[in-house]
């Protein structure tokens, strides 16, 4: 008999308001969406991975009944190129692709079918050039260069000290080289939409985003009208998790439906997505990493060396990420990382739930590990050793708003069930199986960093039928984001749910909050919600204080109105008789901000940080070398919870995900080609897979005199899994792996070698 | 080709291209949007209708299969307004994030607990195995299935009792 079991300190449920429509199906996904006379899209994508285009000829594809247009390169009216920090990548490319998800022409026709017979037809020459489909190769002076620049993307470095003359001093040191894998954000639904003309002579496009503006700003330019002429409904999605902050199908669509004057939608397959969608950078990363006997780490050496696939995107910024998280929460004396990120033929990597903390932390944590065993030390009291307090400046050297997360969520793990329930620790199904626990933490900044444009902002306003509007530009894809605004609105102004109506998702209508990633939504809305709430109740007590002779200091907003200190069953004055009053001129406040960043010029260097330490209990079956995660527990430092449903959801759900990341997943390619094409050989998380049990504790107390607010909890919950599994994983059978996905076959290789025999044997 | 399917009690007589799959048939043609398309493999479920009571993924079943067959999609489990029990509890349970596999979710669900009203949380994975969520870890889904379960039993009680005092019997 297996038990189950689920905890968490986190009490107190909120159904989330699209909850019901979307049980119900009456949520229309925005690839749900059909329209009068509408046209289906096809994206003919490059067969090699790299080779100049001699020639395209679309005649035949053209003269196939039922398709009304094809457009190539020559369509494009205005920039050729898209990337959110610089535009680099062709819309669709004119003489030369660069990876298998190049687009060289697109085909709008009467039926998908027919779309589909027209992509056929297109004629594509090619002559095929060298594919680099290695970065290290691609460093070579030899490599093709594959950009006018070469083939490095980026290069970032932090330096403190000097590592060379601390490892003299040294009495340990660790040196381990640790791969990561390309991972697919497996969004549920993938990447599509209708674009539709409008009779004013504007567009509408209904397509998933993480920020309806910047992909209005890209449009503009691609298509060479003003952005006035675009409306990016951009709400709801099927999931994003980073991978639908960039371009996708939006562009064709949107040359599609201009050309051709109907509505234009495409919805790309699971193949397709798999081909042109982003990944998670793969990462080999190395680090050498020295202690003193007495357990204080002196010196660490990180070079990172990063995949980013044909284009830029927003690669740049997650190498910062990656060197500014390598040391992660621990004060090292002396510290100097080196990353480079690196065009190839590959598939383009770029943004990711967790942006390059990910691999670093794996690799960090893994060091940990390694460097308490070499010292005979607990790896816990390692870690305490080293910990950063409180007051000490950020992973880089920057001033950061003060925290002790770091070492409230380690006290938090270390006094969780799993490290304290020695039964549990023993306990094993077969004498095959092996049992083995393992803790590891992280530190993750949130939002953008410093010098990168993070704005931020709301509305709030008393609209005509009297409801309390509050708008975001920000998106929901899953992340409950409606709750979160819904929550904080209820506590801030003090109105019931049934007064509020939010607006997200949609340029026409909402204000610009800059994007929905990097943990930012949450802690923007909160920001944003401090900013108007003052202005905002002002001025409807002013109002309702008129209608009524009450004076406004005996006046407060609640459930349907303004009730006065002696109002006990109803509103003094509703909402809707004050919008009524105010008709002529409707209380609107806005606001306008930035993320909160660190003063120091370090590009991308955060302000504002999250913590969680994660405990994995794993089940290795010696035989087959299939590991099973049977208990999970994370803590989470990321102040104030809103919603605590959603939190747990987010953490639950972020365990998983690494959990595939750590033991399933990796989009495979083989000269530039996806091996792994769909679902059928790229393994995500089933319900089997997932632990017995996990148990999640939030840490909500922020630091003495913090007054940021709670911090989004999106990516946090995705970072310390994997170390944590692996280093159970060597509790277990007493193998150190350092690549990702844990593979099956290393582990029965190791336990068939005559010293793991031994190791296990002494074990038992 | 000619093919009359009965989809959530209702009659249909359409037209299709043979190769034309059920999902699609649903979507397109009959404008039921709930059944989603999240793979061409099989792998993911976000397609899972129930065909002839069993649940199947529709994206693996030609609309020509369908031929005087019935269909029962997500659109279907409310009844006059009234949320299935495994609705409000995917709804109270926090069993969806995105949603986009929650339609497919629910029919399997729905499914398990036609065969099986009191599934141990053993057998909630093992019935659910071939649906994939990417958001929520699954976790909340056990929790609603099992909830849902709990309540149907407790609606089909009461509803046994009302019938007992009330000396009536049903067919
Ligand atoms: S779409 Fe049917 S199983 Fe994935
Ligand atoms: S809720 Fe998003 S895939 Fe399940």
């Amino acid at each position: 008999m297996v038990n189950f079991s689920y905890s968490s300190n986190l009490q107190g449920s909120f159904e989330r308001p699209d909850g019901v429509d979307k049980v119900t199906a009456n949520l229309k996904f925005l690839t749900d969406l059909s329209f009068p006379n509408m046209l289906y899209g096809k994206i003919l994508r490059s067969v090699y991975p790299h080779a100049k285009i001699i020639s395209i000829s679309a005649k035949n594809a053209e003269e196939l009944p039922g398709v009304r247009a094809v457009i190539t390169s020559k369509d494009v009216p205005g920039l050729n190129r898209f990337g959110l920090i610089f535009p680099d990548q062709p819309v669709l490319c004119e003489d030369r692709v660069r990876y298998v998800g190049d687009a060289v022409a697109a085909v709008a026709a009467e039926t998908e079918e027919i779309a589909e017979k027209a992509l056929q037809l297109i004629e594509v020459e090619y002559e095929p050039l060298p594919v680099i489909d290695d970065p290290e190769k691609a460093l070579l002076p030899s490599a093709p260069q594959l950009h006018p620049d070469g083939n490095i993307l980026h290069q970032a470095s932090y330096q403190k000290g000097n590592v060379e003359e601390a490892f003299q001093t040294c009495d340990f040191i660790v040196e381990e080289t640790y791969e990561l894998p390309r991972q697919m954000h497996a969004y549920m639904e993938t990447e599509g939409g209708v674009i539709v003309p409008e009779k004013d002579g504007r567009i509408t496009v209904y397509a998933g985003t993480q920020h309806g503006y910047k992909d209005r700003f890209q449009l503009a330019r691609i298509l060479d009208i003003p952005e006035s002429k675009i409306r990016v409904v951009s709400s709801p999605m099927g999931g994003s998790f980073g991978g639908k902050d960039e371009l996708n199908i939006q562009p064709y669509g949107a040359l599609l439906a201009i050309k051709t004057g109907c509505p234009v939608k495409i919805h790309q397959s699971r193949r397709e997505s798999v081909r042109s969608g982003l990944k998670r950078h793969p990462m080999k990363i190395t680090m050498k990493t020295g202690a003193s006997r007495s357990g204080k780490i002196l010196a660490h050496q990180v070079r990172i060396i990063a995949d980013t696939g044909a284009y830029a995107t927003l690669g740049p910024a997650v190498l910062d990420f990656a060197v500014e998280h390598a040391a992660g929460p621990y004060i090292i004396r002396n510290v100097h990382v080196e990353g480079v990120s690196v065009y190839t033929n590959n598939g383009v990597a770029g943004e990711f739930r967790g942006f390059g903390g990910n691999q670093v932390t794996f690799a960090l944590e893994g060091q940990m590990d390694r460097l308490a065993a070499k010292l005979g030390i607990c790896p816990m009291e390692l870690r305490k050793r080293n910990l950063r307090k409180a007051d000490d400046p950020g992973p880089v050297g920057q001033e950061i708003a003060p925290t002790d997360g770091a070492a409230q969520v380690l006290k938090a793990i270390s006094q969780s069930l799993l490290l304290n329930n020695k039964e549990k620790r023993e306990e094993s199904t077969s004498q095959w199986k092996k049992t083995g626990i393992g803790v590891a933490i992280a530190m993750h900044g949130g939002g953008l960093g410093f010098g990168r444009l993070d704005p931020a902002g709301g509305r709030i306003s008393l609209n005509e039928e009297g409801k309390i509007e509050i708008s975001f530009g920000f998106e929901e894809f899953g992340q409950g984001l409606l709750s979160v605004i819904e929550q904080l609105a209820i506590k801030e102004i003090g109105c019931s749910s049934n007064d509020i109506k939010i607006t997200i998702g949609d340029t026409d209508c909402v204000p610009s909050s800059g994007s929905s990633t990097a943990s930012r939504g949450t802690s923007m809305v909160w920001h944003a919600l401090q900013r108007m709430k003052g202005p905002f109740k002002k001025r409807l007590l002013e109002k309702a204080s008129q209608c009524t002779g009450v004076p406004v200091d005996q006046l407060y907003l609640g459930p349907s109105g303004i009730w006065s200190c002696e109002s006990k069953t109803e509103p003094l004055i509703t909402y809707q008789q004050i919008a009524y009053e105010t008709k002529d001129d409707p209380i609107q406040i806005e606001t306008e901000f930035h993320f909160p960043t660190t003063p120091h010029s370090i590009p991308g260097g955060h302000y504002l940080y999250s913590f969680a330490a994660c405990a994995a209990r794993v089940e290795v079956d010696v035989l087959t070398g299939i590991v099973r995660v049977k208990n999970l527990e994370q803590s989470v430092a990321a102040g104030p919870v809103i919603y605590p449903t959603g939190y747990l959801g987010q953490i639950e759900g972020g365990s998983v995900m690494a959990l595939g990341y750590t033991l399933l997943e990796e989009a495979l390619m083989e000269k530039g080609k996806y091996v792994t094409e769909n679902f059928d050989s790229y393994l995500i998380p089933t319900i089997n897979d997932i632990p017995l049990s996990m148990n999640i504790t939030a840490i909500e107390d922020l630091y003495e005199g913090d007054e940021y607010g709670p911090r989004g909890v999106g990516e946090i919950g995705t970072v310390a899994v994997a170390p944590a599994i692996v280093k159970a994983i060597y509790d277990a059978i007493g193998l150190w792996v350092t690549k990702l996905p844990v593979s099956r076959e290393e582990i029965v290789k190791a336990v068939n070698q005559r010293e793991m025999k031994e190791w296990l044997t002494t074990k038992l | 080709m000619k093919i009359r399917v009965k989809v959530n009690g209702h009659l249909f007589e359409s037209d299709v291209e043979p190769r034309t799959l059920l999902v699609y048939y649903l979507r397109d043609e009959l404008k039921l949007t709930g059944a989603h398309v999240g793979c061409d493999t099989t792998s993911c479920g976000a397609c899972t209708v129930l065909f002839d009571g069993k649940a199947v993924k529709s994206c693996t079943v030609l609309a020509v299969q369908a031929n005087g067959r019935e269909v029962l999609t997500v659109e279907a489990l409310d009844q006059e307004g009234q949320m299935h029990p495994l609705q409000t509890a995917f709804w109270e349970d926090h069993a969806l994030q995105c949603g986009y596999c929650t339609p497919g979710m629910l029919m399997a669900s729905y499914a398990l607990l036609q065969k099986n009203p009191m599934p141990t949380e053993e057998e909630i994975r093992e019935g659910l195995s071939g649906n994939i969520c990417r958001c929520t870890g699954y976790m909340n889904i056990v929790k609603a299935v099992q909830s849902a379960s709990r309540k149907m039993a407790n609606e089909t009680q009461e509803s046994l009792e009302e019938v007992a005092t009330s000396g009536t019997s049903t067919e």
